[in-house]
């Protein structure tokens, strides 16, 4: 075989611009692929280790306090494998300068072992419980203090060391803590407050991780618990003991329960997972079969152009099986290639995206294996998408019969296009066009492959423009339709309306607006969700609202604008009742019946809202509230932010800018991503085009090289080619602008989680850059697959036969 | 020569289909080929003589009648025998060379060589054929005379009993065609095997064994040739 090999090399030598692009498709396929599906698979295995590791807990239960003895009774209910009471409460830190934070107080347990989400310590060393004294060897602080862990994005956000002191306000006091290490748990892997959050910050919120003893003193909390964790064996009906542990709970006060897939870190990882997984199937389809396709092609155009060839070698004494063989190891050689490439290719894509989950999760052994499963699967994959393309193309050899082969094919049969029953339209056109069009439709297969081709690399680019959109869309329907206010102060408890007369009296303060945040559970028909309400005055002006038709929505005096997601859980429409159970940590659980006016929709997080007024009734209480929005002049701003620091009452402070500023230095990873993607996608359309030009070319060379001794130019003969290029190329632009919307949608779809959703908003500019995008690609890929026009040798081409 | 018959056609004949037109491109024919001759087919184009020469190598079915080889009936083979008849019994020379382009003239000899079990050296035959400081050059960079002469060599390299040759010195001149058809006889006398030409050049009958002239898909004469010249004494 080894002259058939020759030959294989020298067609390949020939083509290797086609090559080249087409397994250049193939090394992208299988380079997202290997990168996304090993970039998921690290970070699923990460996680399930660690989970598994430091019994990550099934059931989480919040109560006002319980004693801490509670947990024997929850251990006796069948199914439950294990429990931990603890107490966590958001306390407020007060760094350096005054600024507030916000710290999640923990407490553990030692030995670690045993406890239901235990820490990983990471740097130093474990905090002694009371009046233990620090083991000999270990570096000592001074006597008495408090030992502290802090997870270490905060650490390293605010520059914390061993021995460095964090002051807290707990329970009206400043107490200063000793922080002695670093350490994580597997419900901290992705550190954000609360699921209205945009993204995590570092640097306004921390975890604080103390022996229970020392957190029961810091908090009033002598012999109480205020969280109690379960773990499930396998198979165990979760609800149902649930419902067992609330009952036992009942009398401490249920603020929540949830589930371990609504637990929020996990919530935002397994949303992450979910997408990676969604992209780690689509992206490498759309390239490999894009692949398969452009294989396809140039095969089956050099089966035909070597029909000639196919006969002399079946009538020397080839079978068809061999011959058929020699032209699909052209397709096996470009998997291989591309499978190789983009096994090299996407490790190194893995190793980015890793070191990217790294430093949003907080995940401390991340698994950087190498996922031979995976290069074992894009070998596979890839192989068979091409062998399968190169069968297809070169299916008709069994079908040529060396004799027929002697004889040059025949015309295609010429026939009349769609285009020419349109007389008045085919009139007009010039023969140049008339030459395009009938030349299109009498490759109608490849025209279609180059469109499909077209179709999804300028979907792909809409797509990726999409996100630049969408992130545009949040900010500025978040930070500056919705939040109108420059600063939102919360207290550390509900203040009478008339105590926050002090911030407001402070100079630049242009406007303030009150209001009163409820964490509630809201009930209907027997079903329950959980939700935030919130409690403003209906003339408020710094918060502004929209129902789910994007319109403004106003909060009514009377009854609840519900939130849309709570809404659709409890099946709940306009001019239903609901009952509202308030949860606040202070005082009894009330209930009262509202009924729902609006429907209130919002990108981050949840929230349903009502008057001030009525926030307060479903309270019994009068004229609390719970934080204040302010509008300030920014020549004051600096001087505003640092007296509300020193306000005791204050427990965090969140400003727009701040977070705008930290929203907008998360970017660059995305940028850098969509660059990515912005590329492959130009690279795609490129290689199908090239394809479909060098294709047309090399297959019309004597048409055009007659047309050159006829006195055509060559730009004119360039000039056909091009109109045959515009004539698919435009219909691709145009079809795959809305493709692009609905690839859109469906990619929204399957990353959009409970906490997060987007409306598909694509800009008119998008679609724009596009297309001019799709333009890029097109003309560039043409005029390197026609370039050999100006080389047309006349004489020759007319004169040989192939 | 001997009179052993190596192939015989008994009624044969081919129709096509071109569209709606249906070709009688063969009448129905009858002939034997005995081992070890010459035979030369003449005729006009569009004689059937093509057609003729395409059933007699496996490369066309006859529509009706029986082609033996070796007591095989070639009318009955299906794709598989076919081809392997043709890789064992036949060599084939082409009017245009066929040669593979991308391939030299040894690798094209190869190419041939690389499907039997025992064939000849591939050098020495291009040897034999004058090509051998030409080996190494691609179709391109040869003349018509040397490409085909490399074909003949791709035909010979197998060591095939027949040699089957359409209209081979079609695209030559003179000098080039007297030398090919010298060529073939040279074969025909070194390894026995059986030669028929198709050729519309009624003058190279003269080298034949026996001449079978061609006319409308039929056979209208055939002519045995006592002494046959040799190619060096035709002239057209």
């Amino acid at each position: 075989m080894g002259a058939l090999y020759k030959k294989l090399w020298r067609t390949i030598g020939k083509t290797k611009g086609q090559f080249i692009a087409v397994a250049a498709v193939v090394t992208m396929g299988i380079a997202v692929y290997i990168g996304m599906t090993t970039a998921y698979f690290n970070l699923n295995e990460s996680k399930d280790q660690f989970y598994r590791e430091h019994n990550f807990a099934d059931y989480y239960f919040h109560v006002v306090k319980a004693p801490q003895q509670v947990t024997k009774q929850i251990e006796a209910i069948p199914g439950v494998t294990g429990v931990t009471g603890r107490i966590q409460k958001d306390v407020t830190l007060v760094n350096e300068h005054n600024k507030r934070a916000t710290a999640r107080l923990t407490s553990y347990t030692l030995p670690m072992e045993q406890e239901i989400n235990s820490l990983q310590l990471l740097t130093g060393r474990f905090f002694a419980a009371e009046g233990a004294a620090a083991r000999p060897g270990e570096q000592h602080t001074r006597t008495g203090d408090i030992e502290i862990l802090v997870d270490p994005q905060y650490a390293a956000a605010n520059d914390l060391d061993f021995n460095d002191i964090v002051t807290i306000v707990a329970e009206g006091k400043t107490i200063p803590l000793t922080m002695v290490g670093t350490a994580t748990g597997p419900e901290f892997i992705y550190l954000m407050k609360d699921a209205a959050t945009l993204l995590p910050d570092p640097t306004s919120f921390g975890i604080i991780t103390v022996s229970r003893e020392r957190a029961q003193q810091l908090l009033n909390l002598s012999g109480q618990v205020n969280q109690v964790l379960v773990t499930l064996a396998p198979g165990t009906d979760e609800e149902k003991v649930a419902q067992q542990v609330k009952s036992i709970l009942e009398p401490y006060g249920n603020l929540a329960a949830y589930p371990r897939k609504q637990q929020l870190s996990n919530a935002m990882l397994e949303g992450e997972l979910d997408g990676l997984r969604a992209a780690a199937r689509f992206m490498p389809a759309i390239f490999l079969g894009i692949a398969a396709a452009i294989q396809f092609v140039i095969l089956r155009r050099m089966v035909r152009a070597q029909r000639l060839q196919i006969g002399v070698m079946k009538a020397i004494g080839y079978n068809s099986r061999q011959v058929i063989l020699h032209y699909t190891s052209y397709s096996v050689l470009v998997a291989l290639c591309g499978a190789g490439l983009g096994t090299l290719l996407g490790l190194a894509l893995a190793a980015i995206m890793s070191q990217a989950y790294a430093m949003y999760f907080n995940l401390p052994a991340t698994i950087g294996a190498v996922n031979n499963q995976a290069i074992l699967y894009g070998f596979l994959l890839s192989l068979g998408v091409s062998i399968l393309a190169g069968l297809t193309a070169c299916r008709s050899i069994t079908a040529i019969s060396p004799a027929e082969a002697m004889r040059p094919e025949p015309p295609k049969g010429g026939g009349k296009t769609l285009v020419e029953n349109l007389s008045w339209l085919w009139h007009r056109l010039d023969t140049a066009w008339k030459m395009s069009i009938r030349s299109a439709s009498r490759n109608r297969g490849r025209f279609a492959i180059t469109i499909v081709g077209v179709v999804f690399a300028v979907g792909m680019l809409v797509v990726s423009l999409f996100t630049i959109d969408a992130v545009d869309y949040m900010v500025e329907s978040h930070f500056h339709q919705n939040q109108r206010y420059d600063y939102l102060v919360r207290f550390a408890a509900p203040v009478k309306e008339n105590a926050i007369l002090n911030i407001t009296r402070l100079e630049g303060i242009q406007k303030s607006e009150p209001l009163m945040e409820i964490p509630a559970k809201i009930k209907f028909n027997g079903h329950s969700e959980d939700d935030a309400i919130t409690g403003m005055s209906p003339q408020a002006t710094l918060k502004r609202l929209f129902d789910h038709r994007q319109q403004p929505a106003q909060v009514p005096e009377e009854g609840l604008l519900i939130n849309q997601r709570t809404a659709n859980k409890l099946g709940a429409k306009v001019g239903d009742m609901v009952e509202v159970e308030t949860l606040l940590g202070i005082g009894p659980a009330r209930h009262s019946p509202v009924k729902i006016v609006g429907i209130n929709m919002q990108l981050v997080g949840g929230g349903s809202f009502v008057s001030l007024e009525q926030a307060n009734r479903m309270l019994q209480e009068r004229q609390l509230a719970s934080g204040v929005m302010l509008k300030v002049d920014p020549a004051f701003a600096a001087q505003i932010e640092e007296d509300l620091e020193e306000m005791t009452g204050v427990s965090s402070i969140s400003s727009r800018q701040k977070d705008l500023d930290n929203f907008n230095q998360n970017m660059d990873a995305m940028i850098y991503s969509i660059s990515i993607l912005v590329f492959f996608a130009l690279l795609l359309g490129f290689a199908i085009v090239y394809n479909s030009a060098v294709i047309s070319f090399s297959e019309r060379q004597r048409e055009l090289a007659s047309l050159r001794v006829l006195g055509f130019s060559v730009k004119e003969v360039s000039g056909i080619l091009l109109k045959e290029n515009l004539l698919q190329s435009v219909l691709g632009v145009a079809l795959g602008l809305p493709f692009g919307y609905l690839m859109a949608k469906g990619y929204m779809n399957a990353v959009s989680t409970d906490l997060f959703t987007l409306p598909v908003t694509i800009y008119p500019t998008t679609y724009i850059y596009a297309a001019l995008g799709g333009f890029f690609f097109i003309l560039v890929a043409h005029l390197l697959g026609v370039r050999g026009v100006r080389q047309l040798n006349l004489v020759e081409v007319l004169k040989n036969k192939d | 020569m001997t009179n052993n018959i190596l192939m015989r056609l008994n009624g044969v004949t081919r129709t096509y289909h071109m569209g709606e037109v249906t070709v009688n491109a063969l009448g129905e024919t009858s002939l034997d080929i005995y081992q070890g001759e010459i035979v030369v087919i003449l005729g006009p184009s569009g004689s059937g003589k093509s057609t003729l020469l395409n059933i007699m190598g496996g490369m066309d079915l006859p529509t009706a009648g029986d082609v033996f080889f070796d007591n095989d009936n070639l009318g009955l083979a299906n794709d598989n025998q076919l081809t392997r008849y043709r890789r064992n019994e036949i060599g084939f020379v082409f009017q245009f060379y066929n040669l593979i382009p991308d391939l030299t003239a040894r690798e094209n000899v190869e190419l041939a060589a690389d499907l039997v079990d025992e064939p000849l050296s591939v050098t020495e035959v291009l040897s034999d054929v004058g090509l051998a400081d030409r080996m190494d050059h691609f179709p391109s960079q040869m003349s018509g005379g040397e490409q085909q002469r490399v074909s003949i060599a791709r035909a010979a390299v197998k060591n095939p009993r027949l040699l089957l040759c359409d209209e081979p010195t079609g695209a030559l001149d003179y000098q080039t065609g007297i030398l090919i058809l010298a060529l073939l006889v040279k074969i025909n006398r070194a390894r026995g095997s059986t030669v028929v030409i198709v050729t519309h050049n009624t003058p190279i009958g003269d080298m034949a064994h026996r001449v079978i002239r061609m006319r409308d898909g039929l056979i209208a004469e055939i002519r045995e040739n006592a002494s046959p010249l040799p190619p060096e004494r035709i002239e057209w």
